[in-house]
């Protein structure tokens, strides 16, 4: 439930289904692909290119017969070893020249074609549906079958595919199309028997299949209908994408002479030919080999977009920092708050549009103060935080506003200096603790580097900072913690080790984003009172980024409650959660108070579903689900009252009282 | 009342294989020796922290793993497992993630007109009507049917999800942490659906969570399990009130709550243990801060201590005293 | 760690005695006759019954398999057909410069592809990495057959720079290490650049910006450390690339290695000597994929049984 990527995780508004995309490559309806499949090789003129030229060369391969000029067959000893036209002592019908037998080349190419896509595509369709059904049984039905096919797979895997192909095509005694492709194919079931198998064991273990058969269907249906339609989709990807590759083993093979039987004109055996006389006539061996170049190319490119196309990955580059948008110039002297954050609006320019994740936060953060930014998916909770320590995934930005923090304005510092911020004055830990400790890297490692990269400690002193680091969390096992990796320790440990991380340095500062989410109920009071032990010591300020308000209840000092990246509410504990005067607010105080609703009675619950970020409509963010809605709220956004001492709420209801 | 369920020393143990050949070393006790019943119509709450056995329990009862031991009775008949699809006919199972429990490249009204299909309940006309009344039950529009499952939210996915395990009307469905991957604001709708639900159908559930308000909303009685036991057993309110068990009382303080002060909640030393080393005596005792010598050597068994209330714990009684003060 | 070492001692075992049995059915399940294809067609009879005696194929399958894992355990992989010494003295003899040509060419490749391939990861979209991506995708298409013969024809017989055939001395390694290395260059950049990318997004890395590294220590530190393990196996994956084409490239330059003896072999019909070195073939394969999974397993932590 995180959102600090609004792109992946959108949900709908209102209860109104609507194209959305997870986190599986969202299965695309064929209506309105084609289009979508135009826009996208627009986009990426190289699969374009290569989809083009592969057409092209399949048409000259369908149509051969008509095309080339010459029957590649044709023998006309006298005109043997005829250079191509661009050389002196060319004839003008053979373009490219002819070889030692006088066959014209143009039109041996032009047939060559033929063979080689023929082969190919042969080849790969054997090989992905023998593969393809091996993979699947063995997937599913495992034990001994799973045994059997995965250790004849092994030793099918033992032969390099092209020492395979040599050896078999070497005894057979006849070499055509048929047995060529067979041969060329079969080497290659393992491949996607074991892609299609790790998918077939991925879909076995997901809820969805406990599900059939809870519901009491037979294993075979099981398979075909629940496991088998969300299993199949690699293969014709990888097929596609081995088509390439097949034309150059085929046309090795005939070079070698173990493709088909001569005088067939395949491309391998023209360049065969050609490397007899390359000292006479070089381009004999270059333009085959140029003709092979070319459609491998081609065919590569246009697999490669293909299958970028069905499967998207999310390119996710590496860290960068964009260089700003406007911002207000703004001096305000350095003033007591620790951390001043001023307008920040937070976006994600994607392909299609920009998503606005945090819209025009402020708040001021004193020193030893815990600030509870509560909110659902959607909310721009994460991303805030994300944001005030400058860690954003690309390609988001803060557009707008300030983050000054002691003074600075942490969106305008440089890289560098911002290196420094971190870590020494700025902690975040995050939300999944195993994940976020490098799994190869031992956990004293990981303390000892931080510490002296802030400062310069001998490592005799930096390995007793960190011991004192881990016993500040209350960790006891001092020296097997500090030896041991990180998924050797349960999570409650990890999370620990997160803190006194983050903590090694003493940062005025700490972030944390749903620290306690992935722990145990009990587990999650041990991490608060660590968190509150690090503030009485140290006088760290907090900012507890959480979707449980409860859990903030008697923790933070000021609450901001957020939805669909702005804040709706803003106080202390008295005014927020004693007297809320925001709709959400109060309904989500409600919707949690289930321990003290007894069980007769219904709970409060919001209509609807929390926002996607993309998908903000116009006017104040809660007005599709708000229990006391008017028409002003879905044309203007509300801005923001101060109530009181410190209490904020940006709702029409308070400024119409107000009037 | 009649009984629906009975669950008779049911256990779950797997194997943790090693070596060379496999073999097998210790067992993960996922379910050890668990006694309950359930009468129709009521809903069971069971509660426990991760790693406790909760979805174990309702996935072995649903036989989608067999029991290593230990008896199923289901309306006074044991089941063997063999006759799994007038089980599977009586007993429904919702499951907890929204994004991986519906498989994802079917059409809503095939996911939830298989079960029909399956057991043959009708012909093509009957089912899809049945699919376009349940789909409208569940708070969904009978068009939304020809839609997959990406095109919907969490909190809508569940209610498919839901719609699915009604299809053949079962008489018990088992919740596995149906509402804990959605958003508050929308768990709140869900909870109130399965009860509407639960009276219109007159159904009963066995609600498994690891969030004691839900369950406490939720349910007439609540178990507590803490690895692969029960610790406790009594009606919700009672035990939110009254616990009869360290544990229990701990995981009450625990929960996050907006009126509850921080200072005053118990804490748990150390850290849950493994579930293949379970230690000796009382499960529970490294962690308790009630232990007495007796509890590391000898097991406690769940008794009644109360009429209606059960706690496998030496010192219930203490517990009771602590927690009158309340 | 010591129980997965020894599974996989059984594992490589069990593969080797699947490829021995595989190469000798693959010779006697193909249809037709071994001995027959041995001599031109037209020969009579009697001599091919000749010959079915000296290959052995006269016997019942069973009873030639036995005598063949017999004659393995003593080493003796037959004698050619057709020509004196026994297979395995030849083999041993030309085993050497297989591999030292088949080293020399990972090496290059794998040294070539990392530095592209962090490069490309690092500078995503950028020119460079476009200017890499284009690179591999030509080597791709680029069959090594004819990128050797090209090699020859510019480098050896037009310009007279390198020698084309024959091992001997340092210069004959480098046009059959570039036809090699550019086949192989294609797999190792996009497999590098990939794990690095990937391992960019990982949450740790984050975590350690968080908390101020630099920025050369999380990448050739945190991300090297971890993306590198998976590109072990790279390794083993160029190791079948290099055997298999070994075959092609030797018999271009001549190289007087075990895939040149094969593809004479072959081209001489004698099918002994092809099925010895099909066997030491695939069986070094099989040996360079066992020493890179305890290399792998050795490297990550986070595989101990």
């Amino acid at each position: 439930m995180t959102d600090s990527i609004p792109n992946q995780s959108t949900k709908s508004a209102r209860g109104t289904p609507r194209g959305s995309v997870t986190e599986e490559a969202a299965p695309r309806a064929t209506t309105g692909n084609f289009r979508a499949l135009g826009l996208f090789l627009l986009r990426r003129k190289g699969a374009l290119f290569g989809l083009v030229g592969t057409v092209l060369i399949a048409l000259i391969a369908v149509f051969a017969p008509t095309i080339a000029p010459h029957n590649p067959l044709e023998l006309d000893i006298t005109q043997g070893l005829l250079p191509p036209i661009w050389n002196e002592g060319s004839a003008p019908d053979h373009l490219l020249g002819t070889d030692a037998l006088g066959r014209d080349i143009l039109s041996r190419i032009i047939w060559g074609a033929r063979y080689s896509l023929t082969i190919s595509l042969l080849s790969v369709a054997i090989g992905s549906s023998l593969g393809f059904f091996l993979g699947l049984i063995s997937g599913f039905f495992g034990k001994w079958v799973d045994a059997i096919i995965m250790r004849l797979g092994d030793i099918q895997l033992a032969f390099p595919f092209l020492l395979f192909a040599i050896a078999v095509l070497a005894v057979s005694p006849e070499r055509n199309i048929w047995n060529l492709s067979l041969v060329m194919g079969f080497a290659q079931w393992i491949v996607y028997a074991r892609l299609v198998r790790s998918k077939v064991l991925s879909e076995k273990e997901k809820d969805y299949t406990r599900a059939a058969r809870a519901l009491g269907a037979s294993p075979i249906r099981v398979l075909v209908r629940y496991v088998l339609p969300n299993s199949w989709q690699i293969v014709p990807v990888v097929a596609m994408l081995q088509i390439g590759g097949f034309v150059v083993v085929e046309s090795t093979l005939s070079f070698l002479n173990l493709g088909l039987t001569p005088p067939i004109p395949s491309w391998g055996a023209i360049l065969s030919d050609g490397r007899q006389y390359m000292v006479v006539s070089p381009y004999m061996p270059l333009l085959p080999g140029l003709a092979i170049l070319i459609t491998v190319l081609c065919i590569n490119l246009a697999s490669d977009g293909l299958a970028d196309f069905f499967d998207p990955k999310l390119a996710k580059g590496g860290f960068r920092r964009y260089p700003l948008g406007l911002l207000p110039e703004l001096h305000e002297p350095q003033r007591e708050p620790l951390l001043r954050v001023r307008d920040v609006t937070t976006v994600f320019p994607m392909e299609e549009q920009v998503v606005t994740a945090v819209n025009r936060v402020s708040f001021d953060l004193e020193r030893g103060q815990i600030l509870g930014i509560v909110g659902e998916s959607g909310s721009g909770k994460s991303t805030l935080g994300l944001s005030i320590i400058q860690l954003l995934d690309a390609p988001g930005r803060v557009v707008n506003g300030q983050i000054l923090f002691q003074g600075k304005d942490l969106t305008r510092i440089g890289d560098h200096e911002m290196r420094q911020v971190r870590g020494k004055h700025v902690g975040m830990i995050f939300q999944n603790p195993g994940s976020s400790l490098n799994p190869v890297l031992s956990v004293g490692y990981q303390l000892r580097e931080t510490l002296q990269r802030h400062h310069t400690l001998s490592d005799e002193v930096a390995t007793r900072r960190a011991q004192e680091a881990l016993e500040a969390v209350g960790i006891a096992d001092l020296q097997r913690v500090l030896r041991a990796f990180p998924f050797e320790l349960s999570g409650g440990m990890q999370q620990r080790v997160m803190i006194a991380l983050a903590m090694s340095c003493e940062p005025e500062l700490l972030i944390a984003d749903e620290p306690s989410t992935a722990l145990d109920v009990t587990t999650q009071v041990q991490l608060l009172d660590r968190l509150d032990e690090m503030r009485k010591k140290t006088g760290t300020s907090i900012i507890f980024i959480t979707h449980d308000i409860a859990l903030l209840a008697d923790f933070a000092d000021v609450f901001m409650i957020m939805y669909a990246g702005q804040v709706c509410e803003m106080g202390q504990r008295k005014q927020v959660i004693e007297a809320p005067q925001h709709p959400y607010t109060k309904a989500l105080l409600d919707s949690v108070a289930r321990t003290d609703v007894p069980g007769n009675q219904r709970l409060a619950a919001i209509p609807g579903d929390p926002p996607d970020p993309s998908e903000v409509p116009p006017g104040c963010p809660f007005a599709p689900r708000c229990p006391r809605v008017m028409p002003i709220c879905r044309e203007a956004n509300p801005g923001i009252m101060t109530l009181g001492a410190g209490h904020t709420v940006a709702c029409h209801l308070l400024t119409a009282k107000s009037a | 009342m009649t009984t629906l369920l009975e669950v008779r020393h049911l256990k779950k143990y797997f194997p943790v294989r090693q070596g060379l050949l496999g073999r097998t070393v210790a067992h993960v006790r996922a379910v050890d020796d668990v006694s309950f019943s359930l009468d129709e119509g009521e809903t069971l709450g069971l509660v426990g922290e991760s790693g406790c056995g909760k979805s174990t329990l309702a996935q072995t009862i649903l036989f989608l793993e067999p029991p290593t031991a230990g008896e199923i009775l289901f309306r006074g008949k044991v089941l063997t497992g063999r006759e799994t699809r007038e089980l599977r006919r009586n007993i429904q199972i919702v499951f907890q993630d929204p994004y991986t429990s519906l498989p994802p490249r079917m059409q809503v009204a095939d996911i939830i007109a298989d079960p029909l299909r399956i057991h043959k309940l009708g012909d093509q006309v009957s089912v899809d009507r049945k699919v376009r009344d349940l789909l409208q039950e569940v708070g969904l529009k009978p068009d939304w049917a020809s839609r997959l499952p990406y095109e919907f939210s969490g909190g809508q996915r569940q209610r498919i999800g839901i719609a699915r395990a009604l299809s053949i009307d079962p008489s018990l469905v088992m919740a596995d942490e149906a509402v804990s991957a959605l958003d508050v604001s929308v768990q709140a709708q869900i909870l109130n659906l399965f009860k509407d639900l639960q009276e219109q159908h007159n159904l009963t559930y066995l609600f498994v969570s690891h969030d004691l308000g839900v369950v406490k909303y939720m349910s007439r009685r609540i178990m507590v399990m803490y690895l692969g036991k029960i610790v406790e057993l009594a009606p919700s309110q009672e035990l939110y009130d009254h616990p009869l068990h360290p544990y229990t009382r701990a995981l009450l303080s625990a929960v996050p709550s907006l009126h509850r002060k921080r200072k005053e909640r118990i804490r748990l030393t150390g850290e849950p243990p493994k579930p293949t080393a379970p230690p000796a005596g009382c499960r529970f005792h490294p962690r308790c801060f009630m232990a007495q010598p007796i509890c590391s050597e000898q097991e406690p068994e769940l008794k009644e201590w109360v009429s209606g209330r059960f706690s496998a714990c030496h010192f219930a009684m203490d517990n009771l005293a602590a927690t009158a003060k309340m | 760690m010591g129980n997965y070492f020894i599974r996989r001692i059984f594992q490589m075992v069990f593969v080797i005695w699947g490829v021995v049995t595989v190469t000798f059915l693959i010779i006697r399940i193909v249809p037709g006759d071994p001995a027959r294809l041995m001599e031109p067609p037209g020969t009579p009879e009697e001599s091919i019954q000749v010959i079915r005696t000296r290959l052995g194929t006269d016997k019942p399958i069973p009873q030639q398999y036995v005598e063949y894992l017999a004659n393995l355990t003593r080493g003796d992989l037959g004698k050619p057909f057709r020509g004196g010494t026994s297979v395995t003295e030849v083999i041993a003899a030309k085993l050497p410069n297989t591999l030292k040509l088949g080293l020399v060419s990972i090496i290059v490749a794998t040294t070539i592809g990392s530095l592209l391939g962090v490069i490309a990861a690092l500078r995503q979209n950028s020119l460079i990495d476009k200017g890499v991506l284009v690179f591999v995708a030509l080597a791709l298409a680029t069959p090594n057959f004819w990128l050797a013969v090209m090699l020859v024809l510019i480098f050896a017989i037009q310009l007279h720079w390198l020698p084309a055939i024959d091992m001997a001395g340092p210069e004959s390694y480098v046009l059959p290490v570039t036809a090699l290395a550019i086949v192989l260059l294609p797999l190792i950049v996009r497999t590098v650049r990939q794990s690095f990318t990937e391992a960019l997004t990982e949450d740790f890395v984050r975590a350690a910006r968080a908390r101020g590294l630099s920025e050369r220590r999380v990448i050739f530190l945190h991300v090297m450390k971890v993306a590198a393990i998976p590109l072990v196996t790279l390794v083993g994956i160029q190791a079948g690339f290099v055997l298999g084409g070994s075959l092609v490239v030797e018999s271009i330059f001549n190289w007087p290695g075990v895939g040149n003896y094969t593809l004479n072999a072959i081209q001489a019909r004698d099918y002994p000597m092809v099925q010895g070195c099909v066997l030491v073939i695939a069986s070094i394969f099989v040996v360079v994929n066992f020493l890179v999974d305890m290399t792998y397993a050795f490297l990550d932590p986070r595989i101990k049984f």
